[in-house]
Parts: structure tokens; sequence; C-alpha cells
């Protein structure tokens, strides 16, 4: 009986602890600007691999792919990998031309000052 | 060998159990406010952690309960914040790895170390931006929290035999 009554009790501090999990997770995501802002990138091709040669696409709502082509298109090596970081570290402040906060994150990474600023020159806030 | 006499080793177990719980209170708070000034909730793995506190505070809350079910829960929630803690530590190695070749000074020639090299310079923070141990922070205090959960002021069988007697 003590038992059962146990086992009942840990399913109940388990099932508060995972919905506040739930809760806090949904919370957070629904504060991201990339899901709300979706449909803004629409314009651009799904595959962006076609995107022209130093146009410039928006740090805060282009997809992975189309972040990693403009970087591509501007000479950063391992695209792919900072297109990744700079979907993570979105939100950026739309009256900051200069992607200061970007700047700030990658800094973390110890890429050197000209990557930054390759980086930078193909993305727009 | 000294005898301690019951209600005076009672004190001293309660006052540790305290201790360890105004510790585990102390290290929740800590690393919540670590947490928030590396603005550590971009992605829904940087909030593992947070989850990870929240579940340490309800263990905490749990332990000071009466009932010895509560207790256990409590043991069992920290084990978790402990798993959760290693896994921070080896995702936060994990990531250091990955940017290996995005820090200058390795772009080039990181394909060419070995991978004892790698893994040692992603360990070491040589490369990448994660802590490494930072997490573990999560590990301790859950472990205080469990060890709080063990130490008991009911007398053991012998004692409660020789206070009968008394």
């Amino acid at each position: 009986m003590a038992c059962k009554a146990r086992i009942s009790f840990f399913g109940v501090v388990t099932a508060v602890v995972f919905a506040a999990t739930g809760c806090g997770g949904s919370t957070t995501t629904g504060d991201s600007p990339s899901t709300s802002a979706a449909p803004a990138t629409t314009s651009a091709p799904a595959d962006a691999t076609t995107a022209p040669a130093g146009a410039k696409v928006s740090a805060n709502t282009a997809s992975d792919s189309e972040i990693e082509s403009a970087l591509s298109a501007a000479g950063v090596s391992n695209a792919a990998r900072w297109a990744h970081e700079v979907v993570e570290y979105r939100p950026y402040p739309a009256d900051d031309p200069n992607l200061t906060k970007l700047r700030d994150n990658l800094a973390k990474y110890n890429p050197g000052q000209e990557t930054v600023d390759k980086i930078v020159s193909a993305l727009t806030p | 060998m000294t005898a301690v006499h019951p209600p005076r080793r009672a004190l001293s177990v309660a006052l540790v159990r305290r201790a360890l719980y105004a510790l585990t209170v102390i290290g929740i708070i800590a690393t919540a406010f670590e947490l928030a000034t590396e603005r550590h909730w971009n992605g829904l793995e940087q909030l593992i952690p947070w989850v990870a506190l929240l579940i340490l505070a309800v263990a905490t809350v749990l332990a000071l309960l009466p009932a010895e079910s509560a207790r256990i829960a409590a043991r069992v929630l920290a084990l978790i914040v402990l798993g959760a803690s290693i896994y921070g530590v080896l995702d936060h190695i994990a990531v250091n790895y990955n940017s290996g070749p995005l820090d200058q000074r390795f772009a080039d020639t990181w394909e060419t170390l070995s991978p004892t090299q790698q893994w040692w310079y992603a360990i070491t923070k040589t490369v990448g931006p994660a802590p490494t141990l930072a997490p573990g922070i999560l590990g301790q205090t859950a472990l205080l929290l469990f060890l709080a959960g063990l130490l008991t002021t009911r007398p053991t069988p012998e004692e409660a035999v020789a206070d009968r007697a008394a």
C-alpha cells in the first residue's frame, strides 16, 4: 500500500515538473521572432542557393539556408555553421544595422575581425 | 570511544542538514543569476538548465516536507538534476569541439589535428565559447540536496532502545 502511494506520489510530482517544463519551453520559443516572421522570407526562393551574390538577407527573419547562401556568397568559410550561430542568437535589434549583438556573440568563437565583418556584411537586422 | 549524547547528536545533524539546505538554495539562486547574466536561453537546449533549476527548486520544497515519500521524491529529482548536469558538461565539450574550425587560430589546421588534441582543446576551452564545467554547479547543488535528505534526526534503533532504557 505504502509502495503504491509512493509510486502515485512520484507520478504526480513528475507530471507537475514536466508540465511546468513544457510551459516554459513553449513560452520561450513563442518569443522567438523567427516563427512569426517566417512568412516575410517567402518572397525569397525556398532554396536560396540561387541568391545573387552580394544580396543581404535579414538576420532576424531569413531561413538557415538563406543565411548560409548569403554567407557563402560573401566568402565566409564554414558558412553553414555560422548561419546556425546567426539563427541561434536571434533576435537582433532592428535599429542596429551594425549588428552589434551578433558581433559580440560571434566574438566568443574567436573567428577574427575579418570573418565577423564578412558575416555582418551579408546581413541586415 | 566517546558516546555522543543523542539530543546533542540530533542537534548536530539538524544543523548540518539545515546548512545543506541553505547551500542548496544559495546554489539555485546563484545559478539562476549566472544563467540570466549569460542570457542562457538561445534555443531549447539552453533552457535545459532552467528546467533543471525548476526541478531542483521543487525538490528542495519536497525535501522540507515531513512526509517520507516527499523526501524520497526529492532525492529522485536531485538525481535527475545530477544527470542533467552531467549532460550539460558533455554538451559544453561538444559545443566547443564543433567550434574548433570557427576559431581563426585553428580554421586551417583543425582537420589535421589528432582527435585527442581536438577533444583536449574542447575540454580545456582552448576553442569554443562554452565553459566546460559550469553545468557542474547544478550537479553539486543537487548532491547537496541529496545528502541533506540522507541525514535524519530520528534516533537509530540502538539509540531508541537506549532512550527507552533511560
